[in-house]
């Protein structure tokens, strides 16, 4: 029975190997991610790379005890309070940029266009969490964290800061960031039919009509929104699998990382192939094959995030010390758990292929997120190893791993 | 001829045994595991206290006690012979630090001893501000890069462009003599709080948790030495200064950076004492005792057709071999010489795997810290 069930299994698995690699006769695959119309360059995504070095500065500045909350905020915003022009970050280009990280947070045509109200308050989570980290955390610097109180914590030789609950908050940003800016504008906007086909864009991409002053359709150039969001700040954009991993410290980084382990390799290549397909099946004009590589990105994508969610969670379980009465060894444990926290927070981004839902709904991203913090009165101070368990099993369940290939 | 044949038979069912234990325990993380063999933990740990760990801090603290008085001379009498005394006896407390790092357990861990001796590179910056302001909390966890051997080294070879210089500063610099003040005798303390702690009632406690739960003595003590024999040895001697973990190699992260001509010798006092302690030689004297060694001969451990025991002292003698090439001041190794610095990397490398994977394997003995990720 075990034996049929594995024939069956390699076999499915076969068949959708040799299913990617041939999608169709009439689309010409080029081996790196350059597209060219009339000789030129047809690809762009600055917007993507900005955003992702926004976020690179913000998380950053949330561990400058000098910053001020103005402006982290306006890192976010990248505009002051009162909607004026700012100019928080390091880097001039940025300042001058157009974009800002909060208005793509939680911003996707299939999932917020109708949805407003959870978008609101999703995007002012991470001003919550930055207020907490300029009021709480940063006058607690030079104090020794413990339950309930603010402060920092050693972690081998590196000191984290932590809020009253112990959550490292620049961590909870960054990881939540991975969801609610890149995965969503990712998977939920720009690989979206809704997005890609509306308005005239279809025609548009059939008829060879251009954008004004533009080298590219509109549907190719959202395509390569999309591919920014994973690959925008990679040492060589057209063939950034040489450096997966290393490009950033969001989506490039983790999706890197799970390739890393044993279980998962060949996952980056999977979501760099299923990208140049895509793309080329639009010159093609081949839109079903766009939406297979549209789906396989979105569950490989998903994956990435579950897996990192689950390791977290794992890690967590093997720092937290032998002796729970020793306040000083939770550095390295808080560390897991805020990283652990912001990708269950992504989660609610994921998107299941085949369907406009993610694996996990708001209310159950809440339930494990409230289930971390609520196993005593001060957070993850009293979090018990029973609870990343269970938390780990019910992210599992919905794919196709166990927590142990996760957790290793 | 019979009797042989038993015994194979019952070694290969005692090993399924244990192999179906070993799954067992994987999948129940928290249940305390029993062993499944009968050699002597006790007698081991007795050898580990006795003859390893409470010689080795007495050697430290006596060392350390130098340190002092050579610093409590110097102050009072800032004169270039006692400058030189000084860095003297902080070599020689250096040294004798590298045989007590890896016993990171009791009073140790409790007081996180080694990140409070020995994190490096020290922070510069942070050093002077304190110099400067003359307030700082050396307990807080982020002032450890501001305090220890490496900030000494600091203090008594970079201050300032050279000797003269250096001598200068501690004349003219109240704040800078109060800090070095502050810095050895805190040293003192956490080791002498660490040692008293041994002669009291510890090493009664050490020697009597010889279960083998992930609680007991010999499960926690092998897995510090694991995590200082790949943390602190393979990659903070070598490894991160060699730029394995990074993308250029990084010259400034060496042991002693400022004194810069000892880095080989404290590095090959910690890999002797290393060693050493698998193969349970007594700190002082020639004598062998209970050992992870004779622990693993007596399970009779067989990889690859050689005895495991056997299979890492010889890759220790290659990582001796190799490192015994690079020259004293690893600082200009990394500079014109990284090849060499690889090499002895990818030496140490191949024992962590014998170690870390084999022998953790053969003694039934779960990793328990994890693979920071470095963010």
């Amino acid at each position: 029975m075990k034996k049929l069930l594995m024939i069956a299994l390699v076999g499915t698995m076969l068949f959708s190997c040799s299913d990617d690699e041939n999608p169709s006769p009439n689309v010409s695959t080029p081996d790196t991610y350059t597209f060219e119309r009339d000789g030129s360059l047809t690809v762009a995504f600055n917007g993507q790379t900005n955003r992702i070095m926004m976020a690179e500065e913000l998380v950053d500045a949330m561990l400058d005890f000098s910053a001020t909350k103005e402006r982290l905020l306006e890192m976010y915003r990248n505009e002051t309070a009162s909607g004026g022009d700012a100019s928080p970050f390091d880097n001039a280009d940025l300042n001058a940029a157009d974009q800002s990280i909060k208005g793509k947070v939680a911003a996707s045509a299939d999932y917020f266009s109708a949805n407003t109200a959870e978008s609101s308050q999703i995007k002012a989570d991470f001003e919550t969490w930055i207020n907490a980290q300029v009021d709480e955390v940063f006058p607690n610097q030079n104090t020794v964290a413990s339950p309930g109180a603010a402060g920092q914590l050693a972690d081998g030789s590196k000191t984290r800061y932590v809020d009253a609950k112990g959550l490292v908050l620049n961590q909870v940003v960054a990881k939540s960031l991975i969801g609610a800016l890149m995965a969503d504008q990712m998977l939920n906007n720009y690989l979206s039919s809704e997005v890609l086909d509306a308005d005239t864009k279809r025609n548009d991409n059939d008829n060879g009509v251009l954008e004004d002053g533009e080298n590219y359709s509109t549907m190719e150039h959202n395509w390569d929104e999309a591919y920014g969001y994973i690959y925008g700040t990679a040492a060589d954009k057209a063939n950034p699998s040489q450096t997966i991993g290393q490009d950033d410290s969001f989506l490039n980084d983790y999706t890197g990382t799970v390739n890393n382990d044993n279980d998962f390799t060949g996952i980056a290549e999977d979501i760099f192939n299923a990208f140049t397909v895509g793309r080329a099946a639009i010159v093609a004009k081949a839109y079903d094959v766009r939406d297979q590589q549209a789906d396989i990105i979105r569950e490989n994508i998903s994956k990435v995030i579950a897996i990192r969610a689950i390791n977290y969670l794992q890690s967590a379980k093997i720092a937290l010390p032998d002796d729970r009465s020793n306040e000083s060894a939770y550095g390295g444990a808080f560390q897991n758990l805020s990283e652990g926290y912001g990708f269950i927070y992504s989660l609610r981004f994921t998107r299941m292929p085949d369907s406009d839902q993610p694996y996990f709904t708001k209310s159950e991203v809440d339930g494990f997120l409230t289930q971390l913090l609520t196993d005593g009165p001060n957070g993850f101070w009293d979090v018990k190893e029973t609870t990343l368990d269970s938390i780990s099993e019910a992210i599992a369940a919905k794919f196709d791993f166990t927590v142990a290939e996760a957790g290793s | 001829m019979i009797i042989h044949h038993l015994n194979t038979k019952t070694t290969s069912i005692i090993l399924s045994m244990a192999m179906i234990f070993f799954i067992v325990a994987c999948s129940t993380e928290n249940e305390p595991k029993a062993s499944t063999d009968n050699f002597d933990r006790q007698a081991m740990l007795v050898n580990w206290a006795d003859n390893i760990i409470i010689p080795a801090y007495d050697n430290y603290v006596g060392k350390l006690t130098d340190l002092t008085n050579a610093k409590n001379d110097f102050i009072a009498n800032r004169t270039l012979s006692n400058l030189e005394a000084l860095k003297i006896a902080w070599l020689e407390a250096y040294i004798a630090w590298q045989s007590v790092s890896m016993f990171e357990i009791g009073k140790a861990e409790e007081l996180s001893l080694r990140d409070f001796t020995n994190v490096f590179p020290t922070s510069k910056t942070a050093i002077e501000e304190h110099v400067n302001s003359g307030t700082y909390d050396l307990t807080l966890p982020s002032s450890r890069n501001q305090q220890g051997f490496p900030a000494i080294d600091y203090l008594l070879h970079g201050a300032a462009e050279n000797q003269e210089m250096i001598l200068e500063r501690f004349e003219t610099e109240e704040n800078l003599r109060n800090y070095l003040n502050d810095l050895i005798n805190r040293l003192a303390d956490l080791s002498t709080a660490v040692l008293q702690d041994w002669e009291g009632g510890y090493r009664d406690e050490f020697v009597n948790n010889d279960g083998s739960t992930a609680s007991s003595s010999v499960n926690k003590l092998v897995n510090d030495y694991m995590f200082y024999y790949e943390r602190t040895l393979r990659a903070g001697k070598i490894g991160i200064p060699a730029g394995v973990f990074s993308n250029t190699p990084l010259s400034d992260r060496v042991e002693a950076f400022y004194r810069r001509d000892v880095s080989k010798t404290l590095f090959m006092a910690s890999l002797n004492a290393t060693i050493d302690f698998f193969n349970g030689q007594y700190y002082n004297g020639n004598g062998q005792g209970e050992s992870l060694k004779s622990y693993l001969d007596f399970l009779n451990s067989i990889t690859d057709g050689s005895d495991l025991s056997g299979l890492i002292n010889d890759q220790f003698a290659k990582s001796k071999a190799k490192a015994e090439n690079l020259g004293e001041n690893f600082y200009t190794e990394v500079e014109n010489n990284n090849a060499q610095m690889l090499q002895t990397y990818d030496e140490l490398q191949a024992n962590t795997i014998l170690l870390k994977v084999d022998m953790f394997q053969a003694l039934n003995i779960r990793v328990d810290y994890v693979d920071a990720d470095g963010d």
